[in-house]
């Protein structure tokens, strides 16, 4: 790669500033107008989604590698670069963050209080999360990767739901506790690479010597595996979805919880494959637990949220145990469940939201009859369950058929024990609908009104994208093994 | 003899405003807000001629003294934190208004004393440079209304530095008597032949003490706490920004002189770095009081400052000039929503900042951005600051270190976070009247805010400016 590259307009760049500038123009906007505060809102949100469509279809999955690249040398001192690029890896997680923050922007359509304050964290937030994923640099990975955790704790402590303050402490000092081993992790693999640069793809031609690709992947697994609520460093994730108001928590459990696994793959896996080897055993055997954990643990559950904060966390498992695999299958798969589970969880916290404005509970022996109720917002967590139980033709089935195929090959007993889980985790999830939504109606929320048209819409985009990548998986699948075989390949 | 007048520019011409206010303190009455316009017009030119002879380098006083780019970015930062300091003083409502004259008088001998400091290259100047600077805090932190309440800071802060300048003094006739000389450069060049006598490791830890006591590190730090308590908004401001920048200065130029391998003074720094920085942390958790919970701050500043020296190399000097840069802005930036907040000069409890947001949010969002570049968070000069601090140390190999500082940050984080929590999210229990804000407080808010960012973003020039200043120290 030469030393600066630029192929006619920076689209990627654009992507990143179309947050950014949103964020500017909220800020420009006096808080009273909290009407006009939304629109800019859905504005800049909608420019990020077509130019990331745009993206998506002019991605040539046949060509592979890393497409539409921009870089620009930042700190020539320390080797710091402005390195943007596309491939079949962070390609659908950009699609997923710029569909997750239409539709979440969409359904706060109704906020009123401190909107202009929310609007702007929010954009703040997801401004981290596309430069996160666009970045190729580490020095940048993880100023953006800091920059889309601390907007979290306004957001859930200001406008969050139950124990806020608690929630929100915890899981912001629990997400800075991971960087604390990210930051070193990053530093030391500068230097070991002879202090001359902090890009990815140098870096990796330079290469590490076993022992410190050891060192390096173990800081670097632990580190992100915090934010990919790896068990047993979970304990922060449902409490804060618990937490988190409806936007924040789809953005949160949908996209930024995927950083997580996405910093693991991109830093911890590019840079040490043969320290990979040595933890995958490690690996598998922490998502085996936190699938079956979080299946178990969601089976006890009241609270509709803590059962999608539990069921993200054996989600969350799965996406491991595919990576700790290293073969062409479970990256593969691992890379579509971080897609289809942030589309899903997004659903999930959309409708259980939309229950919760309404009603004032989300406890599920409260609940009780909801279909009969509202029956387009049951719908909408009915379809986002069976998609969490993998059933076909959802786009989450494919992710895990490709993940357990390549698991039982590669960990034979861990793999069938994780597949246990799954079936638990489909009780859990069959027995959560059966008393939300069946049974007694409870005739205190009898008069409540169902979804409008207007809200009911971002929740269709999300059940579309479900069922469009069940149909065709290939259509996700082409792009991503693009990426994943020459990455396998170079282990 | 021209060319020595422009390398002894600003300090001159310090000198000179110092003088002016001498004379007005004569007077019998004199309008606080002229006095402070006057003060603000005079240390705003003080700052430009401190930049405007920012690349002068030379020797003077028969090699006493050295102007080099080290010693020129420090006195810019330190006519920068003045001209900052007095900007925040329009109600210095603190001090009584007779002691107005006096405390700009002070202020201006201050940096005039720490500007000498920064470019003094023997032990005896830095001696003097050090007490003129210290008499006059001594002065200035007993100067403050309701002093009876306040009494038992003055005096501390007086016994625990003159304990502190008797010790350095000892320190200093030790490192003569070993050596011979009183050149810092010839002092390095012979030490190390001599590290085997008591006398000569005495008489250097003796003499770093004194540094050390005015960087406030663990454990030279108890004054802290209390003067920053005890003093005026304003005062505490100066100690906690201006003064910093020369204790840090003093310790770069100290250790820089050691020419890199020293592992004695490698393991000696990283005791005190990492001490400093978790005693200064924990203690933070637990304080109500605002400038006290600033005090401990400083106090785990010192220790990641004091990271990038302990790398002894060109890039730990660079990244500590760069992390004393940062350092100066954000605390800053704090000190001035404080003294806007607490505008009839008493001392800020947490729980007063409960509805900032919504009587002031531009006031709310500058907090909030310093306690955040304090805490390390990106894209803040503070993040940028912590950086570069723990690359210089890993390169060094101390991998543990930075997980260390990493940890501290995570900590010093959470009390942060109560602070914005309390500026962001707490009911007040009384309603406060809105703030007013000027539109001079307006404008520097953004600057602020828009530096932090910059700082923290754009260092490439930054980086090139450290490390040249890095250069010129040996």
């Amino acid at each position: 790669m030469t030393s600066m590259e630029m192929a006619g307009f920076p689209i990627l760049t654009a992507i990143l500033m179309s947050t950014v500038l949103g964020l500017f123009s909220i800020l420009l906007i006096p808080p009273e107008r909290t009407k006009l505060v939304k629109q800019v809102s859905m504005f800049w949100a909608t420019v990020g989604l077509i130019l990331t469509l745009w993206l998506y279809f002019n991605f040539d999955h046949n060509k592979g590698g890393l497409q539409f690249v921009e870089r620009v040398l930042w700190v020539k001192s320390l080797g710091i670069y402005w390195f943007h690029g596309v491939d079949g890896i962070n390609m659908p997680m950009l699609l997923l963050t710029a569909v997750v923050l239409f539709t979440g922007v969409w359904t706060m359509w109704e906020l009123e209080y401190r909107a202009k304050e929310f609007f702007a964290l929010m954009f703040l937030l997801v401004a981290g999360v596309y430069g996160m994923f666009l970045s190729m640099d580490l020095f940048w990975m993880f100023v953006w990767y800091d920059v889309s955790l601390f907007p979290m704790y306004p957001l859930i402590s200001i406008w969050g739901g139950t124990r806020k303050e608690y929630g929100a402490m915890k899981l912001t000092l629990y997400l800075l506790a991971g960087s604390a081993l990210i930051l070193p992790a990053i530093i030391y693999a500068w230097v070991q690479g002879g202090a001359v640069t902090f890009d990815l793809f140098e870096l990796q031609r330079i290469g590490f010597s076993l022992y410190d690709q050891k060192i390096l992947f173990v800081m670097l697994y632990l580190g992100f595996g915090i934010l990919a609520a790896v068990w047993p460093f979970h304990t922060w994730s449902p409490v804060g979805h618990v937490a988190a108001p409806t936007a924040v928590s789809m953005i949160h459990a949908g996209v930024l919880m995927k950083l997580g696994a996405y910093g693991i793959l991109r830093i911890g896996m590019t840079l040490c494959p043969q320290g990979l080897g040595y933890w995958s055993d490690l690996m598998a055997l922490l998502a085996c637990i936190g699938i079956v954990y979080g299946a178990l643990v969601g089976l006890a559950q009241t609270d509709l949220k803590y059962v999608i904060g539990y069921s993200s966390v054996s989600h969350m498992g799965i996406v491991g145990l595919g990576l700790a695999t290293m073969t062409v299958s479970g990256i593969n798969g691992a890379v579509f469940q971080m897609f289809a589970h942030g589309v899903m969880t997004a659903l999930f916290f959309s409708s259980v939201g939309y229950i919760y404005d309404k009603t004032h509970t989300k406890v599920i022996p409260e609940l009780g009859g909801m279909s009969k109720t509202m029956p387009i917002a049951s719908a909408f967590f009915i379809i986002a369950a069976l998609a969490g139980i993998g059933v076909p033709l959802m786009a989450s089935f494919w992710a895990e058929l490709l993940v357990f195929i390549a698991a039982v090959q590669v960990f034979p007993v861990g793999g069938i024990f994780a597949l246990v889980g799954l079936i638990i985790s489909a009780l859990f999830m069959l027995r959560v609908v059966q008393r939300t939504f069946y049974g007694e109606k409870n005739e205190k929320f009898a008069h409540l009104p169902d979804v409008s048209p207007f809200l009911a819409v971002p929740r269709i985009i999300l059940i579309g994208v479900i069922l469009f990548f069940g149909f065709f998986p290939k259509v996700m699948l082409d792009v991503i093994q693009s990426a994943v075989i020459p990455f396998v390949g170079s282990f | 003899m021209m060319n020595d007048f422009i390398l002894f520019l600003p300090e001159f011409y310090f000198t000179i405003a110092a003088l002016i206010y001498f004379g007005l303190s004569l007077k019998k009455t004199s309008e606080p807000w002229a006095l402070q316009k006057w003060a603000l017009t005079l240390a705003g030119i003080g700052l430009i001629v401190t930049v405007a002879a920012s690349r002068q380098h030379g020797m003077l006083f028969f090699d006493c003294y050295r102007v080099d780019l080290f010693s020129q970015v420090f006195k810019v930062l330190l006519a920068m934190g003045t001209f900052w300091v007095i900007f925040s003083s329009s109600e210095l409502k603190g001090i009584d208004g007779r002691q107005h004259a006096e405390y700009y008088f002070l202020m201006f001998i201050c940096t005039l004393a720490m500007m000498m400091l920064v470019s003094s290259v023997e032990l005896l100047t830095i001696y003097v440079a050090i007490e003129l600077s210290s008499y006059s805090l001594y002065l200035m932190v007993p100067m403050r209304r309701n002093a009876d309440e306040f009494s038992e800071t003055g005096v501390k802060y007086f016994m625990i530095g003159v304990t502190a300048s008797a010790m350095m003094l000892f320190g200093i006739s030790l490192l003569f008597g070993a050596t011979n000389t009183t050149y810092v450069s010839q002092i390095v060049v012979k030490l190390p032949a001599l590290l085997g006598q008591p006398v000569a490791i005495v008489g250097l830890v003796l003499s770093l003490a004194g540094f050390f006591f005015k960087l406030a590190v663990f454990p030279f730090h108890i004054w802290a706490p209390d003067v920053y308590q005890g003093s005026a908004n304003q005062v505490t401001a100066y100690i906690a920004t201006a003064s910093k920048m020369a204790a840090a200065a003093l310790i770069i130029r100290f250790t820089g002189f050691s020419m890199g391998a020293s592992p004695a003074l490698a393991n000696f720094l990283v005791v005190l770095c990492v001490l400093s920085m978790t005693f200064g942390n924990l203690v933070a958790l637990i304080q109500k009081d605002i400038k006290r919970l600033l005090a401990y701050s400083s106090i785990a500043h010192a220790g990641y400052m004091l990271m990038g020296i302990l790398a002894l190399g060109e890039r730990g000097y660079a990244a500590a000039i760069y992390y004393a840069m940062a350092y100066l802005v954000m605390n800053y930036a704090c000190f001035m929503v404080i003294m806007k907040i607490a505008d009839d000069g008493h001392n800020l409890q947490i729980k007063e900042l409960a509805g900032l947001h919504k009587r002031s949010p531009l006031l709310a969002m500058t907090l909030m951005m310093g306690l955040f570049g304090l805490a390390g968070i990106p894209p803040t000069a503070g993040f940028t600051g912590k950086f570069l601090v723990f690359a210089a140390a890993v390169e060094k190999g101390y991998l543990w270190l930075a997980i260390v500082g990493m940890i501290n940050a995570t900590i010093s984080l959470y009390y942060y976070l109560i602070v914005i929590k309390a500026a962001y999210l707490l009911k007040p229990v009384e309603e406060f009247p809105a703030i007013r804000v000027d539109g001079m407080t307006r404008a520097m808010s953004l600057v602020l805010v828009g530096l932090m960012v910059y700082l923290g973003l754009f260092f490439n020039q930054f980086m090139d400016l450290t490390e040249a200043a890095a250069k010129s120290l040996f």
